[in-house]
């Protein structure tokens, strides 16, 4: 009886782990959209995570426009389209891997660190000590992070964005001998603004999924430092499988809609 | 600067200390269990929605000129070749990559290697070569493993939901996915753990007793993020040298 009954709580678990992160999530809206705002706090939060993040998402991006560029060049010869090579790279680019990308590395490096921050504030009882002196933790530790990661992570694409069609352009161009006029023509005239919107609002969404689970998480966090360790190691983990699920559903959503 | 010489230096211990040690069986089964049978779960999810989402996205770019035939091509090549192992690779960092570091630091911190020092056991023959073995192992399983999920998933995108013929799929994937891609992409996959894994152990390793518990995340989160960087960097340099 007991194994039937630990079946059935090992079964309705993720859904249990769905409604908690839903309803952390409504608790974040309506603590962001009411005041006060610590916008300071929030400011604050960004620099850091602009500095911290710049150097890994950049590296990260950069060699994903070379490798497409390298490959698809073997592919598009075969058809004698090696001129029409910039428009797979820069929708690729543009719409896929650099929203995707960044926000991987976001996670990676941003997301565990204000997980195990918050994690840290539990363990400490310095999130309960906010709560005594009538400081709303959800307002002031959580809602800067998920606010902070919504808007750096688009800005950071902005950046990966160029880094990768540049280095595509410098395996196409001067090392896979695609004439530079024919690169450029295509770039600008089959990559369009709906495909760096589409990428920016990506990072919007992944951005805000990215503090939201290291809020959620590290808010979650009982016992001791190993427990925190857990924490930041499963927003990475969970927040990449997130993405990806999610980047899945937007690219049929739009191939639907035919953007 | 001194951080890269201190990692050629570990490097250069540890891969002796694997190659000329093979670790206790009991050991290497443990842990090549927790490397390759923990990972499973996390890299399903992430390799269907990777070869389904590539499905979708090759749809997309080769509708413009009525190549959506080509589609078994593209995801075969561009998956086997270049995403599924560095997927897999990076999933292992994400990983196995922060449970070595997590678990060398906290012992690194309690002095335990200290300890096992004192008793004159090489700490890296003990430690690090039996976890580098494992991977090297692992790894190259879950890259095949990654590869025909991957395909799966790309079959069941473009068949059951772009509606694109079945058969075409297949015979495209015959006609330009080899042999040889497949064995470079494992070749790949092992390569990328191997390196994840050294990081990993080297910033587990790296930590000290007065870091405390923070040392564990600090450890743990950069072994995640420089192995993520190192194998897509080194992804490039081994697809500009294959390929190129």
């Amino acid at each position: 009886m007991s194994g039937a009954a630990s079946l059935l709580a090992r079964v309705l678990q993720p859904f249990a782990t769905v409604g908690a992160i839903s309803a952390f999530f409504f608790d974040v809206t309506r603590t962001a959209l009411t005041s006060p705002r610590y916008v300071g706090e929030t400011l604050r939060i960004m620099w850091i995570l602009v500095v911290r993040c710049i150097i890994p998402v950049g590296l990260a991006v950069a060699p994903v426009g070379a490798v497409i560029s390298l490959q698809g060049l073997e592919i598009f010869r075969m058809f004698g389209l090696d001129r029409m090579l910039s428009s797979l790279l820069g929708t690729a680019i543009f719409r896929e891997y650099s929203p995707a990308l960044a926000s991987v590395m976001v996670a990676a490096q941003a997301g565990s660190s204000i997980a195990a921050r918050i994690g840290t504030m539990r363990v400490r009882g310095q999130i309960d000590a906010l709560a005594v002196m009538s400081v709303d933790p959800m307002r002031y530790v959580v809602v800067p992070g998920v606010i902070a990661c919504a808007i750096v992570t688009p800005l950071l694409d902005v950046l990966t964005n160029v880094l990768g069609v540049a280095s595509g352009w410098l395996f196409a161009v001067p090392l896979g001998g695609v004439d530079h006029g024919a690169f450029m023509e295509h770039l600008t005239a089959q990559v369009t603004a709906a495909d760096l919107w589409v990428g920016l609002g990506k990072c919007v969404l992944f951005g805000t999924a990215v503090g939201l689970l290291a809020g959620y998480l590290g808010m979650k966090v009982k016992g001791g430092a190993e427990a925190v360790g857990q924490a930041a190691n499963d927003t990475v983990t969970q927040t990449i499988v997130l993405i990806l699920l999610v980047d899945y559903v937007v690219s049929m959503a739009l191939l639907g809609a035919g953007l | 600067m001194s951080v890269l010489l201190e990692f050629l230096r570990f490097a250069h211990r540890a891969a002796v200390a694997q190659f000329t040690h093979v670790p206790p069986l009991q050991q290497l089964v443990k842990h090549t269990y927790q490397a390759s049978v923990g990972s499973v779960a996390l890299l399903t999810m992430l390799t269907v929605f990777a070869g389904l989402n590539l499905s979708v996205q090759s749809y997309a770019t080769f509708e413009r000129f009525g190549g959506q035939d080509f589609l078994g091509m593209f995801a075969g090549i561009g998956g086997v070749r270049e995403l599924y192992p560095v997927m897999a690779a990076v999933v292992c960092g994400a990983r196995i990559g922060a449970n070595l570091a997590a678990a060398l630091a906290n012992m690194k911190i309690s002095e335990q290697v200290e300890a096992l020092e004192v008793m004159s056991i090489d700490p890296l023959r003990f430690l690090v070569a039996p976890r580098l073995w494992a991977v090297s192992i692992a790894l190259p399983l879950l890259c095949g493993y990654a590869d025909v999920i991957g395909i799966g998933a790309s079959y069941v995108g473009a068949v059951y939901q772009l509606g694109l013929d079945g058969g075409t799929f297949f015979s495209q994937l015959k006609q330009f996915v080899h042999l040889p891609d497949l064995l470079v992409g494992v070749f790949k996959g092992l390569v990328f753990g191997w390196i994840v894994a050294l990081i990993a152990c080297f910033h587990g390793y790296r930590a000290a007793k007065r870091d405390g518990a923070e040392g564990v995340g600090v450890a743990t989160n950069r072994a995640i993020v420089h192995g993520a960087v190192v194998c897509i960097v080194l992804n490039l340099v081994m697809s500009w040298a294959l390929y190129g």
